[in-house]
């Protein structure tokens, strides 16, 4: 339809771009608020985390628990506060390591395309149609298992859907003319890829990121629960979700607060994702 | 005589964000049984809003107010189940793109028949049959094949004539049609505007048809309404308005279409200064006062009312009476310089660029049909250049002309080496290029450059328009650092852009911005030569005339060589000191412009310039004029004989189908590809002189 375009010639100015969006500063508030939290756990956390309180087996929330016991009378929340340590720092390396070899990828084969194109996808395709939670515990199961190597792991493992991702938004804009006409000015491959195709794939990238974010401290979790992931003592949220599962009809609360914060951090992290999406187009900020 | 349809103050309001933008405003006009009423207007000025308030296809967020009779009934006070019913059975629609209007997954039948099955409740076997019999109508040939097809096997005219077909399947007395021949071909444009002379003939129906083409419009039409940034600005019927146009807008409008008249390099199309009035904020008094060349200090104060000037016309212009002609630019007296073959700047030698359509495991067909099955390798391929050679001087512009699918931006882009040539040469400033190491062409790729059509797709939305124009200076290292901002400022000054458009992105400009953004990109390289691959057509007409006049300059200020691709020959010829006119991959005919234009050899040439629109003539009919039938289709198998014989209503015999006609020079610097060239003049059958079949 024909809505009408604004053609003016008094177009809003760009001197005033670049205001955050709203989900950018409450996602990043609270994703920094978590980080902190985690990094400051041994000032927070009322108690160490693998101390036993073993008359205070199972209570349930009180005012020395704030989050209750769980079933060795260890505080819940101060497990939980140094449990983020290894949640955050496995979904955000996973993360990184999944863009930094995905991207890449993506971008190369979007952009040459032909032989390049089919090799890279078919190596790609050789890792997705691997089970990835199988793929893991075989890596983990053969030697011994360590956050790093987890991280590492699962970064390997989302590389491919990462350059996927790249890769389709990379077709879309290699067919722009702006990009013919970058190539009539006999612009380098490097910057092509770089300064013209990489701003626009970014959006994409981002929201991809996000969500891989959440996915990695996801399977983190499901790894600990299965147990190849944290060994205890030591918790993360994955863990301490897994072990509730025995007490969940008498001590709910075991699961409760790892939950939350579970969700909290993915719900940051899209929020984040999301704005970043919207900060990045310079369309969206005409549009007020 | 009761109108069908009548629209009595229609207001159209959105409300975004809180800023209320009114689309149209206070529209009225009437449709009586039978007759065609023309809606035109440029983009943003609310034509297709009122065909979507009509047809109850606006957004939610759209208020409506004033009035839509149809039949009687006051539409806006139907509720949308009723309205509903109406659509498709009282009310039929065809819109502009016919490539994504019909659903790839059903056959043609299928969507002429379903609504027959779901207003009419034929069976489904009846409805198949009355959708050929409408097909027919269409005059469709093979009309069972067609109902069997899917919309990907036919041609753009095909699937427009299906979706009438479909418009027309319940026989509705309304057909609205809202620019249903802006994406098709000028040929294929002009069967289908045919095609609804007829229609309306035979058929009891009234159109109500929108389109930024006051050619098409003036073809169709009885009545007009000319709209200018939500208002009506002149009603009346469509003579009338097109030859005596009262308001300066229309007269404007109509000066800067360029006609197919021979101009001298000096020439430049009268244009209408300035943009649209905003419809969010508009303007206190006249919404054309900025722009027009007659206002006084009253029109910026105060308000226009549509007034009746004689019966049956209105004009949104107190001073309508006194205006006159809209003014012409005066021409300098700029000689059309000479060029010779010896100093080409671009120097193009049989050049070929071959596409295989099928190749490696697609190729292999098995055969079943001798003993046993046998296998084949047959790759299959499209000659989209082939065998081309021509040459352009500096400075000169070279106008080249065809059809969609004829492989002109490929030939453009094969030029420039931005695809590989399969075969030929090209040499550039006396230096072969297509061999090159792409490192070895780095004096080539700073003097040849490139603008697109779509300037949407030609500008990265993540740029601003600064460092858009910036980048080439800074590859090329033209000016040092502290230099490169003052150039691109000159830049933008050169393509007449305001300074303060460096800080913008590219979605904040409109098109024509958008456009010389992109020149401005192309010219800081200081190249000598720029193809333009249909750099107007996108645009509006008033704008497209102030880009052609702006090339034009910009061409004499830096003696730039053009190779101006287009599908619209008007253009063209306002531009170009040749013109080259392509079909299928071949050259039909080039030369002179003025010889092109007065003296067409090729049939093809002569088809071209007849389907050209005449708006402001008095003489509105076409009749004597040729025709062409059919339209380019896809072919992979290899035509041995001249590309053009399937459509030529001048073929000569059999030569026509077994030998290719060889480029012939015909007078100096004018050369065609044709048979009837060669026939001996001594009266053979065929001459141009007899009346093509029609």
């Amino acid at each position: 339809m024909a809505a009408p375009s604004i053609e003016n010639g008094a177009a809003p100015s760009v001197a005033h771009r670049r205001r955050l969006p709203g989900a950018v500063i409450l996602g990043g508030t609270i994703l920094i608020t978590m980080i902190l939290a985690a990094v400051m756990a041994n000032w927070l956390a009322p108690y160490p985390f693998d101390q036993l309180h073993v008359r205070d087996r199972l209570t349930g929330p009180s005012l020395a628990y704030w989050a209750g016991t769980d079933e060795y009378g260890r505080d819940v929340l101060s497990r939980t506060l140094f449990g983020s340590r290894l949640s955050l720092f496995l979904g955000f390396a996973a993360t990184s390591i999944a863009l930094l070899l995905g991207v890449p990828i993506g971008l190369v084969a979007g952009y040459y395309r032909g032989l390049v194109d089919e090799l890279l996808m078919r190596a790609l395709d050789v890792v997705m149609s691997f089970p990835s939670l199988l793929f893991v515990m075989l890596i983990l199961a053969i030697t011994p298992p360590g956050l790093v190597k987890t991280a590492l792991v699962i970064g390997i493992l989302f590389a491919p859907p990462v350059a996927r991702v790249t890769r389709s938004v990379t077709l879309d804009v290699m067919t722009e003319e702006f990009i013919v006409a970058a190539r009539a000015r006999g612009e380098r491959a490097a910057y092509i890829l770089l300064r013209e195709i990489l701003p626009n794939v970014w959006p994409a990238i981002v929201v991809e990121g996000s969500l891989r974010v959440a996915f990695a401290i996801l399977l983190g979790a499901v790894l600990s629960f299965l147990g190849f992931g944290v060994q205890p003592p030591a918790a993360d949220w994955g863990l301490m979700i897994s072990t509730s599962r025995d007490f969940v009809d008498v001590a709910p609360w075991m699961a409760i607060t790892p939950g939350l914060a579970m969700s909290l951090t993915v719900i940051a992290v899209s929020l984040l994702g999301d704005g970043l999406r919207e900060h990045l187009d310079p369309k969206f900020h005409s549009r007020r | 005589m009761k109108p069908l349809l009548e629209v009595r103050n229609l207001t159209v309001r959105y409300a975004t964000n809180g800023a209320a933008v009114t689309a149209v405003r206070d529209v009225s006009f009437e449709l009586a049984p039978g007759r065609a009423i023309g809606l035109v207007g440029e983009s943003g000025s609310g034509k297709s809003t009122i065909a979507g308030a009509i047809l109850d296809l606006l957004h939610g967020d759209a208020a409506i107010s004033g009035e839509i009779l149809f039949e009687g009934v006051d539409l806006c006070r139907l509720n949308s189940k009723q309205r509903r019913k109406l659509l498709g059975r009282r009310i039929g629609t065809v819109f502009q793109d016919p490539f994504t209007a019909l659903n790839p997954a059903m056959t043609i039948g299928r969507h002429i028949a379903e609504p027959l099955i779901h207003h009419l409740g034929l069976s489904p076997k009846a409805a198949l049959d009355r959708a050929c019999h409408l097909l027919a109508d269409m005059s469709v040939p093979r009309v069972r094949d067609v109902a069997a097809a899917y919309p990907h096997q036919l041609s753009g005219g095909m699937r427009q004539r299906s979706l009438l077909a479909a418009a027309l399947a319940c026989e509705p007395p309304l057909l609205i049609l809202d620019e249903p021949t802006t994406a098709l071909d000028v040929t294929v444009e002009a069967q289908i505007l045919a095609l609804l002379a007829d229609l309306r003939r035979h058929k009891d129906v009234s159109l109500l048809f929108i389109s930024h083409s006051l050619g098409v419009v003036r073809e169709v039409c009885d009545d007009l309404v000319v709209l200018y940034a939500s208002q009506a600005v002149e009603q009346g019927l469509a003579g009338e308005v097109l030859v005596r146009p009262k308001h300066p807008y229309t007269k404007g409008l109509l000066a800067s279409l360029p006609r197919v008249v021979v101009s001298g390099r000096a020439s430049r199309l009268p244009s209408i200064p300035g943009q649209m009035a905003n419809v969010a904020q508009p303007p206190q008094g006249c919404f054309f006062e900025s722009r027009c060349p007659y206002a006084e200090a009253r029109c910026k104060t105060e308000g226009q009312a549509l007034l009746d000037i004689a019966s049956q016309r209105r004009v949104r212009c107190w001073k309508a009476a006194d205006v006159g002609d809209w003014p012409v630019v005066a021409k300098g007296a700029a000689a059309t310089p000479r060029f010779s073959r010896s100093d080409a700047l671009v120097n193009v030698v049989d050049l070929r660029k071959t596409y295989r359509t099928s190749h490696g495991l697609d190729a292999i067909r098995v055969d079943f049909s001798g003993q046993g099955p046998a296998l084949s390798y047959r790759p299959k391929s499209v000659n989209a250049v082939d065998g081309i050679s021509l040459s352009i001087s500096p400075g000169e512009v070279l106008g080249l002309v065809g059809e969609s699918g004829c492989g002109k931006s490929t030939l453009g882009r094969v030029v420039l080496r931005l695809l590989r040539a399969s075969a030929g040469s090209v040499e550039f400033d006396g230096v072969p290029i297509l061999h090159q190491p792409e490192k070895a062409l780095r004096h080539f790729r700073r003097s040849a450059q490139i603008v697109f059509q779509n300037a949407d797709s030609s500008l990265n939305p993540r740029l601003s328009v600064g460092e858009a124009i910036e980048r080439p200076l800074a590859l090329f290292n033209l000016v040092p650092t502290a230099d490169r901002r003052r150039r691109m400022e000159a830049l933008l000054d050169m393509v007449r852009l305001p300074r303060s458009y460096q800080t913008r992105y590219p979605h904040q400009l409109s098109g024509g911005e958008k456009q010389r953004v992109a020149i401005a990109r192309a010219l800081a390289t200081e190249p000598k030569f720029i193809v333009c691959d249909e750099p107007v057509s996108a645009l509006d007409v008033s704008v497209q005339a102030v880009i052609v006049n702006l090339m034009a300059d910009l061409r004499d200020e830096f003696n730039l060589a053009y190779l101006f691709i287009s599908h619209d020959l008007a253009v063209v010829a306002q531009i170009s000191d040749r013109i080259a006119v392509m079909y299928k991959g071949g050259l039909c005919e080039i030369g002179v412009t003025a010889e092109i234009l007065r003296r067409p050899r090729h049939p093809y040439t002569k088809a071209l310039l007849s389907s050209l629109s005449v708006v402001d003539s008095e003489n509105e009919s076409r009749s004597g004029r040729l025709r062409l039938f059919g339209s380019i289709e896809a072919e992979d198998e290899q035509i041995s004989g001249c590309r053009y014989q399937a459509r030529c209503p001048y073929k000569v015999g059999a030569i026509c189908e077994t030998v290719r006609p060889p480029l012939r020079q015909i007078s100096q610097g004018h050369s065609a590809a044709c048979h009837l060239e060669s026939v001996p003049a001594n009266g053979v059958a065929p001459s141009y002189a007899n009346p093509p079949r029609s």
